[in-house]
Parts: structure tokens; C-alpha cells; sequence
């Protein structure tokens, strides 16, 4: 059907034919359903610059031929006050063309609210203020960007952890709330390779316009590839990339509420945290001091112990002076990823420097020998996602 | 205390118009003195003023969030405000500006001054409620003003108070802003219910003999469809935001999928609301136009039954629409093609509208002074503010549009290009009737160019920025996305806008001191308030006037002397009776 009106619309001169590129009016176009929503929206412009040109060029012209005259004393009045079927025909000419109007608007919907029943499904969680994205499939964890097939129906099942948020591809024509406590879809079919933006588009609080994602589409093959390396490289990486590994592709999930500059946010500075930790100084809410849970037989058993326990139980003991806004990352993070944030604490201020800024190559000879889990493949393989990573485009975005 | 006795107002119509006697030749602003003959008045005239005064106030407070707001976005890293700043300010630029400023503007300002003297009534039915409703707006502008300035306050909730963003007290105190705002807002909601409730008691009751429904002046029957919409759908505001108080202040869930609650519910009971407002704002506006264009034009108004009809099928067709604001919120996809039908219905009555006031121009006697350029200025803004409604309305393209600045430009469109440039416009309309004084007709002219000018190049460029993909409500952008340059021209285009409004109260003010004395018809218009003195004097007639065709300029003819319009010497008046002289006036 929407082939059909498109056809038809670009046959009547009301649509342009869709090139691809931004237009004065619409931006770049990158998805099966974004030319028709294109064609609407020229159609209802056609429609728009008659109406407004018409009237103006009726009022003015009015404005001026009627103009007072100087010394005019009286008013003659023999203008109709009055017309059936003047009225009748502005009043059915306008009903008929909106009706033409939610019509095709009302097809386009459709259209872009039903998904395909074969669409690939990606998992995608809003919270302030970041996007996650999760491919089932592959069991790969995304956040702030999302890499997804060319040519393929893609659907978003989307659930928000605190507030209302909304996924907006203007590329794609698509947006869709993301509201807690229930699940909302999105779905798009890619139709050119290449990095798209995402925004949130329904207001969520303070960070709101930094809520940014990029949505890189890949042809199939590239795809899979990808998909493959970013299942498995930590569980290829030898045990001293494993910081650097946290920092670059786990670290963006906890941005928006734990700086590494020193500066408190939402939650507190990984600045100085292992050092915290350590040394037991942590105080928390209830008056508690960390020094007493920290030994054996007590709460943990290691300081190691309660950096696990934050990030999988952060409600269990929550750090004086702040809220506790935490969710768990219970489910979502795999036992070698939180081994890596755990070794990423311990060896944050060889990895950043003071400002919190991320040092290039830190030495990874310096982290040797650190961990006494077993190391995995070749330093190798560590270079090259290394330069995976970089590809992806979406750190320190 | 002021509300005491106030159900019972009908029979003491002249409450408080008898306390001393009366002098011959004062008018209402002379006609008692001392600040507490302003605070305790009864006299609708004297309550509109201090409403126009206090509204034009708060105009003056929302106008500079706004241009703080248009100053941040220059640049795409944001120019002058951190992120919670800007949030702060976007929020209380639209708060203020559609609670405080234009919901009240027409009706309870204008409207309230008007309104009885076009019924050659001596008073609203009930003045004393009168009064109440100007304190309750006060009150409920401390309200806000508090949410501005207390410690830790900070309302960033965007005014519209979606859940459950607005309801999780999740920064620390209850003592935010959000609590005061919402009690303001719910507080100012009840003045605008009584101002309803008075209007549409006022025109049922105390029309003058004569006047049947289809002779009165189009301005009330606007007002009148809005004083329904008022008085049925601000209660529904109102207990949407005490409970949002209350599951903010005491975490009874109701709108917080984490208490329970669920936040689509507040969006349907917020915009069951608030889409009536809309024609709170634009129905009175609309009225204004009617005025003005006949006026000006010195033609009959064409299609008078038709206009008057449309404004109640708008206020009717206002209640059955309020799910387009919620066409990409999750709602069922069966609702959004209903609710995306009904609106497409509102299009015609506003457009049959827009055709109704361009057929009165045809073979009018057009004169080109302020009030009635705010009327073509209207014509114009409002066709692009409807036209562009289409986009919107239209499913596939709103799902693209929906929450980015094609909306923003759009609604500035209708709420402040269309209606406070009305109200603007009717101020200027009125004028010489409230003050007595004429304005500078030409730095008028002047002024309304600016501000016209302005204000296309300002929201022009954001139908460009939205529909290229920029967000609402963001303190930042992408810098690569080609957005700032539309934001530098209409930035821009604020300022100069500014400028005009600047301008404009500048020659207004003068004009109180040393503007021409007004005659009391400086225009040639028909309905009633054309025909008492400018000012009118306290009671508004001496005795009951006589009402006729109120759209008929023919009988009226320029007089030298008068500087004004009076009845022609050679056309007896109605009745034959002798009518309220338009020169009665003690100057």
C-alpha cells in the first residue's frame, strides 16, 4: 500500500523522488520506511504552500485595493455578508484533502508500528543517561552505540530503568517512548551502511541532550564478524588488558554517575576508590565504617569483595551522602566482565591521570602479574581488538 | 473574606458602586482614589487593568527565560548555562508563559473589561468573585516564584510534569520546586474556573434587551466557548496534579511504575486538560480577531452564524483530542488512528475561520493602524500555525516530528505568534478605551514590524531544525549535525522580537502621559464599549443602552470635532430614544 501512494504522489508532483542525501526539509535518509514518510511529508508541504501563498497573496492584495481612503467620512457596505456556496466549497475542499491526509499518514503508521515477524531483536535499556543494547543472540553487551544489520528488519524492545526516555533515529523516521515498568518496540530495516545518530527525545532530567547514541549500520558479513569478536574478546583477552578492557568498553555504562576525575556525581569518583576501599575509609549511610566488614568472617572477605558486591548488589550497603540510584548489573555483566571492572578500580591512576583523562598506552608490563586468575590467549589478540575497539567508533563519544 | 457572600452577588449587583456619591464627569480610573480603592475593588474595569498589569508582569518574567534559552543555544556546547540551569529555565519559561501569562491574558484581562461593557452591563454577575479570582492568581504566582528562588529549589520537570520524572523525589527534599509549582498551578486553576463560572453567568444573565445570542459581539461568544472549556476541564488539571502531590510528597503510587503507579496515565489525564487549554489560549484570541478585522475593515463580518457556531464546535471538538500529544507515548495503535482523526475534524472550523475574516476584508474600508496589522499579522501566522498542525496531525510524519522543534515552532505559532500577538493586538484595540489616551499610531507601526519580523525569522528556522531531527528540551547539541546555524538566525530573530516588545511598551507608557485624549470611538466600532466615554465612566452607561446590529458601520460617520466616530446626523438611531451620546464623556 505505501508503495502504491507513493507511486502515486511522486506521479501528481506532490513528493520528490528520494535521493538519499538531506534535503532542505528532511535529513538524510537510511531506511526502507523513511521514504514514504518523506513522500507525506512533501505532499502535506504542496498542500501548505497553496493554502498559505492563496491566503496571503488574498490578504494582501485585500489590504490594498480596500485600503481607507483619506477624508473617507462614512462606509458604504454592499460586500455580502453571506455566501452558500462560497462557504460550502471552502469548507468541503479543505475536508476532503485532510481526509486524503490521515489516510496516508494513517498507512504510513502502520506500516512503521508493525514489525516483520522475522526481525532481528536487540535488547535495548534506557537510563539516565545512557543507552544499553543488548544482542541476545550473541550474547553482546553495547552501550552508547549499537551496530546492527544491513538490509535485515531490526526491532527494538525497549524498557526503561528509571524515567520516561525516547528513541529517536531522525535518519530512520522513527521514535518510540521507552517507558518503565512496561516494554515499547521500535523496528526499522537499514537501507545504507554507515553511522546514524540516536537521541532521546522525551525530557529526562539533567543530562537529557548528552543522551546520545550512534547507530553504525554494517552489511551482514561485517556484521557477524563483528558480533563475533565483540562476544568473545574478553574471554580472549590476557589478564593484564583486562583494565584497559573495563575502561574502554564497560566504563560508558557508569559515566553518567561515577566520574574519574575526583568530582562527585550521581554516585562517587572511581578516582581514589580502590584506595578507599583498601584502606577501609568508606562510610556509609547507616554510620557504618567499611573497615568493619572488611576480613575474615565478616561481610567480605576481601576489599575485591565489595567492589563485586556494588555492582551486583549496590542497594546492600549505599556510600553516606548519596542517594543510592545504582540498579544491579546483576545478569548483565558476565563473571569475567566484573573481574575486570574489579581490576580496572585497582589500576585506575595508571590508566587515567589526575583529570581523569584516559592515558594513551599505559604500560601494560607495569599491570603484569597483577591477577592470579588464569590468562587467556595471546597478547596478540589483545592488540588487535584493541583496534576493534576503535572501529566501533563509539568510545568516548 | 473576599469570598464571603459572593453566591449570593446576582441581587447585589451595585455592591460597592454607592460609597460615595457620584461625581458628574469621573471616569473609573478617577473615580475613588488611594491604593486600597485599586486592592478592594469591585469594578471589573479597574480587576482587568490590575490583571493586564500583572500579566504583561509575568510576560516580561517568561520573556527573559526565553531569551536566556535562545542565548544557550548559540552554541552547540551551550553558551552561557550549565545542563541543570538550562533545564531550569526552559521550564519556567513555559510554565509562566502558559499558566501565568497566556491562559489569563484575554479573558481574564481584556475579557474582564470588556466583556460587561459590551453587554452595556454595569458589572460581571459576580464581582466580588471577581476580585477572588485576581487574588487566587496572585497566590498562585507567589507559588511560582517560590519554586524559582527557594534554596535547593530548582523546577526542571519541563512544564508539563511528566511522570515519573516529576513525581521520584530523588533529589533529597521535598522542598524542590516541583511541590510549589504544582500548587501554584493548581491554585491558579481554580481563578480560572471562577473567571469562567462569572463570564458565562455574565452573558446568560445580563445581556441587554435586544441583545439575542446571534447579536452579540463575536469577542463573547469566544469568550463564551472558552468559559466552558475552562470550567469543565481545569478540575481534571487540578486532581491530576494533587495527585502527583501526593504520590511526590507521600509515595502513594499512582503515576510511578516503581510505586505501582503508571506514567501513560499521567499523560492522558495531563493532556485531557491541556489540550482544552490550547483553545483556552487560542479561542479568546480568535474573538479578538473577529473584533478587530470587522473593525478595522468597517465591513460587516462575513459568515457571522458560522464563526460564532465554530468556536463551540472547536470547544466541543477540544475534549475528543487529546491523544495526539501521545501518538509515539505506547498508546494502542487503535486509539492514535481515532485520536489522529478527530484532529484532522478541528481543522476545518479553524480554517472555515481564517476564510471568514478574509471575505470581511473584501470591499472593506481597511485602515492600516496598529491593531488592525496585529489582526493581518494574525492572519498570516495563523494560517502557517494551522497549516503546519497538518504534519502533526498526520500519523507517519508526527512519529518522525513528535517531541522536536518542528512542535516547538508550531505551538509558538499558534499560542504566542497567533495568540498574545491577539492580545497584543487587543491591547492596542482597547487602549484608548482603558486609558483614555491614544497611542503613537506610527512608532506603533513600527513596532509591530519588529516584532512581526522577529518572530518569523525566530520560529521559521525551527521547523528547519526540527524536522532535520533536533530534539526539544536540550541544553546541547551535536556539533556535526548542522544545527546551529538555525539556531544563531532565529537567536537572533528573539532579540530583534525583544526589541519590539521593548519598543512597544516604551511608546505605551508615554502614551498615559502624554498621548492624545481619546475619543470615544477612535476607531468606528459598533458593539457597546464604542459607545460610553473613553474612559467609561465607573457605572459604564448612565442608563441602558440600546443594542443593534453591532457589525453594521454604515450609520457611523468621522467627526472633526470628536476626533472620532459618531452616529451620522442623517439616520435616526434605533429606538428613536435618546441612547448614551458618544460624547458624553467628561473631557
Amino acid at each position: 500500500m505505501t508503495t502504491f501512494i507513493s507511486m502515486l504522489l511522486l506521479m501528481l508532483g506532490a513528493a520528490s523522488p528520494d535521493q538519499g542525501g538531506p534535503t532542505f526539509w528532511m535529513p538524510e535518509s537510511a531506511s526502507a520506511q523513511a521514504p514514504f514518510v518523506d513522500h507525506v511529508f512533501d505532499f502535506i508541504n504542496v498542500i501548505c504552500y497553496i493554502f498559505l501563498v492563496l491566503i496571503t497573496a488574498v490578504l494582501v492584495w485585500f489590504a490594498i485595493k480596500y485600503r481607507q481612503k483619506k477624508g473617507e467620512v462614512n462606509f458604504s457596505d454592499d460586500g455580502p455578508v453571506h455566501n452558500t456556496p462560497l462557504e460550502l466549497t471552502w469548507t468541503m475542499v479543505p475536508l476532503l484533502l485532510v481526509v486524503a491526509i490521515f489516510y496516508i499518514g494513517m498507512v504510513g503508521f502502520l506500516d512503521l508500528r508493525r514489525s516483520p515477524d522475522s526481525s532481528y531483536e536487540i535488547s535495548v535499556t534506557a537510563q539516565k543517561w545512557t543507552w544499553a543494547f543488548d544482542h541476545p543472540e550473541f550474547g553482546v553487551n553495547q552501550s552508547g552505540e549499537v551496530m546492527v544489520p544491513l538490509g535485515r528488519p531490526v526491532q527494538f524492545l525497549m524498557a526503561s530503568s528509571d524515567v520516561l526516555h525516547s528513541c529517536f533515529i531522525p535518519a530512520f523516521r522513527v521514535k518510540q517512548d521507552v517507558i518503565p515498568g512496561r516494554y515499547s518496540r521500535l523496528w526499522f530495516e537499514a537501507t545504507k551502511p554507515g553511522t546514524y545518530q540516536l537521541y532521546c527525545t522525551e525530557y529526562c532530567g539533567m543530562d537529557h541532550s548528552k543522551m546520545l547514541a550512534l547507530v553504525h549500520v554494517l552489511p551482514e558479513d561485517e556484521f557477524q564478524e563483528a558480533m563475533g569478536k565483540l562476544a568473545t574478546e574478553y574471554m580472549d583477552l590476557p589478564e593484564q588488558d583486562l583494565p584497559a578492557y573495563a575502561l574502554d568498553r564497560l566504563y560508558n555504562r557508569c559515566a553518567s554517575c561515577h566520574s574519574l576525575d575526583g568530582s562527585s556525581q550521581i554516585g562517587p569518583s572511581f578516582k581514589g576508590l580502590w584506595e578507599r576501599t583498601k584502606s577501609g575509609s568508606t562510610v556509609f549511610k547507616d554510620g557504618t565504617k567499611l573497615s568493619d566488614l572488611i576480613g575474615p568472617g565478616k561481610t567480605y572477605e576481601q576489599p575485591e569483595d565489595y567492589i563485586r558486591d556494588s555492582i551486583l548488589m549496590p542497594q546492600s550497603h549505599i556510600v553516606a551522602n548519596y542517594a543510592g540510584a545504582m540498579p544491579s548489573f546483576q545478569g548483565q555483566l558476565k563473571e569475567r566482565q566484573v573481574h575486570s571492572l574489579v581490576l580496572m578500580m585497582k589500576y585506575l591512576d595508571r590508566l587515567v591521570d589526575d583529570n581523569g583523562n584516559r592515558i594513551e598506552s599505559p604500560s601494560l608490563e607495569e599491570l603484569q602479574g597483577a591477577g592470579d586468575g588464569d590468562s587467556g590467549a595471546a597478547p596478540g589478540e589483545g592488540a588487535d581488538n584493541g583496534t576493534d575497539a576503535d572501529a566501533g567508533g563509539g568510545n568516548g563519544e | 473574606m473576599l469570598a464571603a457572600g459572593m453566591v449570593s452577588e446576582m441581587t447585589t449587583l451595585e455592591a460597592g458602586t454607592h460609597e460615595q456619591p457620584r461625581l458628574a464627569g469621573t471616569n473609573y480610573l478617577t473615580h475613588s482614589r488611594g491604593i486600597w480603592s485599586w486592592l478592594l475593588t469591585l469594578d471589573h474595569k479597574r480587576i482587568g487593568m490590575m490583571y493586564l498589569v500583572s500579566v504583561l508582569g509575568a510576560f516580561f518574567l517568561g520573556g527573559m527565560f526565553a531569551l536566556l534559552v535562545r542565548t544557550q543555544l548559540l552554541t552547540p556546547e551551550g553558551t552561557i548555562m550549565g545542563q541543570d540551569e538550562y533545564n531550569q529555565a526552559f521550564t519556567l519559561h513555559g510554565a509562566i508563559m502558559v499558566f501565568l501569562v497566556i491562559i489569563p491574558s484575554v479573558p481574564a484581562s481584556l475579557g474582564n473589561f470588556v466583556l460587561p461593557i459590551m453587554l452595556g452591563a454595569k458589572d460581571v454577575a459576580f464581582p466580588r468573585l471577581n476580585l477572588f479570582s485576581y487574588y487566587l492568581w496572585i497566590v498562585g504566582a507567589i507559588f511560582f516564584v517560590l519554586a524559582m528562588v527557594l534554596p535547593d529549589g530548582g523546577l526542571d520537570t519541563g512544564w508539563t510534569f511528566y511522570t515519573p520524572y516529576s513525581s521520584s523525589a530523588e533529589k533529597g527534599t521535598l522542598m524542590t520546586g516541583v511541590i510549589p509549582a504544582l500548587t501554584g498551578v493548581f491554585i491558579l486553576g481554580f481563578s480560572s474556573i471562577f473567571t469562567g463560572m462569572n463570564f458565562l453567568t455574565t452573558i446568560h444573565r445580563l445581556r441587554p434587551p435586544g441583545m439575542t445570542w446571534f447579536r452579540m459581539p463575536l469577542f463573547l461568544w469566544s469568550i463564551y466557548a472558552t468559559a466552558v472549556i475552562q470550567v469543565l476541564a481545569t478540575p481534571v488539571l487540578g486532581i491530576t496534579l494533587a495527585l502527583l502531590i501526593v504520590e511526590r510528597a507521600f509515595g502513594i503510587g499512582i503515576f510511578n511504575p516503581a510505586l505501582g503507579g503508571d506514567p501513560v496515565l499521567y499523560q492522558h489525564f495531563f493532556w485531557f486538560y491541556s489540550h482544552p487549554a490550547v483553545y483556552i489560549m487560542i479561542l479568546p484570541a480568535m474573538g479578538i480577531i473577529s473584533e478587530l478585522i470587522a473593525v478595522h475593515s468597517h465591513r460587516h463580518i462575513f459568515g457571522y452564524k458560522f464563526i460564532a457556531w465554530s468556536s463551540i464546535a472547536i470547544a466541543i471538538f477540544s475534549f475528543l483530542v487529546w491523544g495526539h500529544h501521545m501518538f509515539t507515548s505506547g498508546q494502542s495503535a487503535l486509539v492514535t488512528v481515532i485520536f489522529s482523526a478527530i484532529t484532522f475534524s478541528v481543522a476545518i472550523p479553524s480554517a472555515v475561520k481564517v476564510f471568514n475574516w478574509l471575505a470581511t476584508m473584501y470591499k472593506g474600508h481597511i485602515s492600516w493602524n496598529t491593531p488592525m496589522l496585529y489582526g493581518m499579522g494574525f492572519l498570516f501566522i495563523f494560517t502557517i500555525g494551522g497549516l503546519t498542525g497538518l504534519h502533526l496531525g498526520t500519523l507517519a510524519t508526527d512519529v518522525h516530528l513528535h517531541d522536536t522543534y518542528f512542535v516547538v515552532a508550531h505551538f509558538h505559532y499558534v499560542m504566542m505568534g497567533s495568540a498574545l500577538l491577539a492580545f497584543i493586538g487587543g491591547i492596542h484595540h482597547w487602549w484608548p478605551k482603558m486609558t483614555g489616551r491614544m497611542y503613537n499610531e506610527n512608532m506603533g507601526r513600527v513596532a509591530f514590524t519588529m516584532v512581526f519580523v522577529g518572530f518569523n525569522v525566530t520560529f521559521l528556522t525551527q521547523f528547519m531544525l526540527g524536522s532535520q531531527g533536533m530534539p526539544r528540551r536540550y541544553a546541547t547539541y551535536p556539533e556535526d549535525a548542522g544545527f546551529q546555524i538555525y539556531h544563531v538566525i532565529s537567536t537572533f530573530g528573539s532579540y530583534f522580537m525583544a526589541l519590539g516588545f521593548f519598543l512597544t511598551a516604551a511608546y505605551l507608557i508615554a502614551s498615559l502621559f502624554n498621548g492624545r485624549r481619546a475619543p470615544a470611538n477612535p476607531w468606528g466600532g459598533r458593539s457597546l464599549e464604542w459607545q460610553c466615554a473613553s474612559p467609561p465612566p465607573h457605572d459604564n452607561f448612565s442608563e441602558q443602552p440600546t443594542v443593534g446590529d453591532c457589525y453594521d458601520f454604515t450609520v457611523l460617520e468621522w467627526s472633526e470635532e470628536e476626533q472620532g466616530y459618531v452616529w451620522r446626523s442623517d439616520i435616526a438611531r434605533p429606538g428613536g430614544e435618546s441612547a448614551p451620546a458618544a460624547s458624553e464623556g467628561g473631557h
